[in-house]
């Protein structure tokens, strides 16, 4: 028994972060349509980019805290910089091309991303340091990990903050607007560009944030890293109704659990089968996802 | 002939003779290179079926690939089969996978079914990684070449001269599918699957279809590959082969034959080549795509097709102008979305050479009734037949070829074909052989549907060319192809013109003559009180007058509902800004 709670509180852990980085799939493709490829990418890069603070700064001595808060924002914002940058130059040119050029764009991005890393800092895995070193609290017989902890907290304080700008301010009701309907959105007098630009931004800050957990939490980075979590991270999007962020946030704990699960009471060569397995017979039976979409579609 | 044969397939022979002379001159490194270029092209052949023609965004391919590799390499290794035995057996076993993933996902809309595909290219690939009797992660080895009469092909040379040889079959097999009336199927599929469906092509069908052609056309690559480097490695089919393989044709040009050969060029040999550039390959690679995306996104050598050939005049034939008598019956027809009821025992009857209008304000139910009708909601109650055979329950694509078609409210074209194409494809509810080229007779009624309309000299245009109230007016013609008894008309006249909306009314008195029943949604009054027999008032639901156009003009009831109100609110709101 005490196996099954530390599978679950290790599933909720990956969860939490599959789900920040679900978030950036899911509110590309509400605003134009793309399943943005590259954004596993964008997540290795946050995970980099925080590599290179807390290697700075230094994790000894009562640095530890400072140099994680530090990574975290210095990664997040240089993720969204990275990303509403790709933005403007590739995509926006793309906007009015067929869905596919800008699919394949995207593919080229995530390819230059990876690649352009790897000439950077070396092929080789790169060990992150151990900022939230060893400390844990046991709960019985099961064990949780300060990392764990701070990454569950902060994935959730994330979505809370975002949550609360898509459904309060004005900019997020614009953005979901714009979801809905472009065209409409731009009469209403809308600055679609920017907001375009702006959801770039946001979900890209999510996935820096969630790549400096991710480095802290499994403390191993590498330039190919983003592209299996980004597959698994996707398939929670779609499995939670694309576009649907509560249902996102909700499948990606999902898919967290399962590979949790899977990799304990199964063996983890098998997790992604079962990951994919799930998702091919939830859309055999329920084609918009789990949670549903917002696509409204005329006769 | 002769001459019409040598412009058409001239370019491919030259294309394929110069590739045999190259072997000629090339060292075994670059040979090699040769025949894994050409392996892919075949796998870009596949795929094009899926991705260029039928639109299905397909990322996952690879498992297609592997399928075809693991069952010959297999049967070759473990029963000692020959590779030539091993060939239909690998093709069969991809098609039945094309088949398994296929069926399931049908009903997705793309971007899903794309990532559904990617799921099943990696469940394959981790499936084959981790039992034991493929290999494991070493996969097999030991496979031998391929022998031809006793004779084994092992020089670089053969190889690449037997490849070049699978790729001239599957490209003329490809070839020769892309004329039937399956592709042109598959177009209209990708312009718009639901207008398709909607018009008599049965679109399930016609997508299973291009999985299992696609699959058994990229499977024959897996043995080839077997056979070339005398193993089947399970990393040879990750989902970066995928996306190669998908790249093939994005790069080439959808939907494009030539454009897979050069996109296969691209792909496996530029980054051959690239090799002088290092560890600065792959970002070098990726840096091209990006820019061939953003200059040239409709591939390299896009697809160019042959107009379709419409007879210049017409044999005289009794098909369009005694066309099937038919006799619609709807009856306590409701459908409720939640508590709403939109249409409430809706009741019409439809006889050969009649036409019944539907009116009533936005929103009464018009359209919902219709798309009952056709199949394409499920209606909550009611009985539907068409003369005494029910069509409830029915796929659009069957109400089509029981001889029930439509247009739409707001014009559903395949942009991408030609007005004698668009035409073409209505011709699916009169007739759905999928594998062969359109007959004579489907030209021939293509070419007396355009004159019907009186678009005979627009038929090589393309349809989005074309001004408003003409796509109106092909959509008819298309509608028409099928040779239906009962044809649905939703709102033709909308944003017409007064001159169009005159010649759409004679349109209508001469589809009446034809003996085909037409129902009409209109709101233009002048319209509907000139062309109908009857009149049916529908408003929340429920219909709350039936009758002569004369009658309906003075029922009270009507004038209070619609007639009397502004058809256009617009006036109003002029005026009251003028005040």
């Amino acid at each position: 028994m005490s196996d099954f709670f530390q599978y679950l509180v290790n599933g909720l852990t990956i969860g939490a972060f599959l789900s920040l980085i679900a978030l950036g799939y899911s509110m590309v493709y509400g605003v134009v349509r793309l399943i943005n490829f590259a954004h596993g990418d964008i997540f290795m890069i946050g995970a980099f980019a925080g590599f290179t603070v807390l290697t700075t700064i230094g994790v000894t001595g009562g640095m530890a805290i400072p140099a994680v808060l530090a990574a975290v924002v210095v990664g997040s914002l240089a993720t969204g910089v990275v990303g509403a940058g790709i933005a403007r130059v590739v995509y926006t040119p793309l906007l009015k091309a067929r869905q596919l050029s800008l699919f394949i764009a995207a593919i080229g991005v995530s390819l230059a991303l990876s690649e352009g890393v790897k000439l950077l800092t070396g092929a080789r895995f790169k060990s992150y340091p151990d900022a939230l070193d060893g400390g844990q609290i046991m709960a019985g017989s099961v064990r949780v990990s300060y990392a764990q902890l701070v990454l569950v907290v902060f994935s959730v304080v994330l979505m809370a903050v975002l949550w609360l700008f898509v459904t309060r301010t004005v900019t997020g009701t614009a953005m979901r607007a714009l979801a809905m309907d472009r065209d409409a959105a731009r009469l209403q007098g809308i600055n679609v560009e920017r907001l375009i630009l702006m959801t770039f931004l946001i979900g890209s800050v999510l996935a820096g944030a969630a790549g400096v957990m991710y480095g802290l939490y499994y403390t191993q980075i590498s330039f190919g890293m983003g592209f299996l979590i980004g597959l698994r991270a996707f398939t929670a999007a779609v499995l939670g109704g694309i576009g649907n962020l509560p249902g996102t946030m909700a499948a990606g704990v999902l898919i967290g659990l399962i590979q949790s699960f899977a990799a304990g009471y199964i063996s983890s060569r098998w997790t992604d089968v079962i990951i994919f397995g799930v998702l091919i017979a939830v859309l055999a039976f329920r084609p918009s996802g789990l949670f549903g979409e917002r696509v409204v579609e005329r006769a | 002939m002769l001459r019409d044969l040598s412009t058409r397939y001239g370019g491919w022979l030259l294309m394929i003779l110069i590739t045999a002379a190259t072997g000629l001159f090339l060292d075994d490194y670059a040979l090699t290179v040769a025949a894994s270029t050409l392996i892919y092209a075949i796998l870009g052949l596949g795929i094009n079926v899926v991705v260029g023609y039928a639109g299905l965004l397909d990322l996952g391919f690879a498992a297609f690939y592997a399928i075809g590799a693991y069952v010959s390499g297999l049967l070759i290794l473990k029963l000692q089969w020959d590779f030539w035995l091993t060939l239909p057996a690998a093709i069969a076993a991809a098609a039945v996978a094309g088949v398994v993933i296929g069926y399931p996902t049908l009903r997705l809309r793309s971007d899903y079914l794309a990532i559904v595909t990617l799921g099943f290219g990696e469940i394959i690939r981790i499936t084959v990684i981790n039992l034991e009797v493929t290999g494991g992660p070493n996969g097999l080895t030991g496979i031998p070449p391929v022998s031809i009469g006793g004779n084994e092909i092992v020089t670089p040379q053969d190889f690449f001269y037997l490849v070049l040889v699978f790729f001239v079959v599957v490209l003329a097999v490809t070839g020769l599918l892309a004329r039937t009336r399956l592709a042109f199927a598959w177009r209209a599929i990708k312009d718009d699957d639901r207008a398709a469906e909607a018009i008599g092509v049965p679109t399930r069908r016609a997508k299973l279809l291009a999985y299992v052609i696609g699959a058994a056309v990229g499977a024959v690559s897996g043995p080839l590959s077997g056979a070339q480097l005398g193993t089947v490695d399970p990393s040879n089919f990750t989902f970066l082969t995928s996306l190669f393989v998908l790249l093939v044709v994005i790069i080439g040009g959808m939907g494009s034959r030539p454009g897979v050969m050069v996109g296969a060029v691209i792909v496996v040999a530029l980054p051959e080549a690239l090799r002088s550039a290092g560890d600065y390959r792959g970002l070098a690679f990726a840096l091209l795509l990006i820019f061939i995306v953003i200059i040239r996104p409709q591939g390299l050598w896009p697809a160019r097709r042959r107009p379709l050939r419409v007879p210049a005049e017409t044999t005289p034939s009794e098909d369009v102008e005694q066309m099937r008598a038919g006799r619609l019956d709807v009856d306590e027809l409701s459908r409720s979305f939640g508590g709403v009821t939109a249409v409430r025992d809706f009741h019409l009857t439809l006889d050969a050479g009649e036409v019944v209008s539907v009116i009533g304000p936005n929103g009464a139910g018009k359209t919902t009734a219709f798309n009952c009708v056709t199949g394409v909601i499920e209606p909550s109650r009611g009985t539907i037949t068409l003369n005494g055979n029910s069509l409830r329950g029915l796929a659009p694509h069957r109400v089509a070829a029981a001889g029930l078609t439509r247009t739409f409210q707001n014009i559903r074209l395949f942009d991408d074909m030609t007005v004698a194409e668009n035409v073409l494809v209505g011709r699916f509810a009169h007739n759905r052989t999928m594998f062969r080229p359109p007959s004579h007779a489907d030209l021939d009624t293509v070419r007396r549907a355009l004159d019907f309309v009186g678009l005979a000299d627009a038929a090589d245009r393309g349809a989005s060319e074309l001004s408003y109230g003409d796509r109106r007016r092909l959509e008819i013609a298309r509608a028409l192809a099928g040779e239906p008894r009962v044809i649905l008309l939703d709102e033709p006249a909308a944003g017409a013109n007064p001159t169009e909306k005159h010649e759409l009314m004679r349109l209508i008195g001469r589809i009446r003559a034809l003996g085909i029943a037409v129902a009409l949604i209109e709101h233009d009054v002048s319209l509907v009180m000139s062309v109908s027999d009857r009149v049916i008032v529908l408003e929340y639901g429920q219909t709350i007058a039936v009758g002569e156009p004369a009658e309906i003009q003075r029922d009270p009831r009507v004038i209070a509902a619609y007639l009397g109100m502004p058809e256009d609110p617009e006036p109003d709101l002029v005026a009251e800004v003028v005040r």
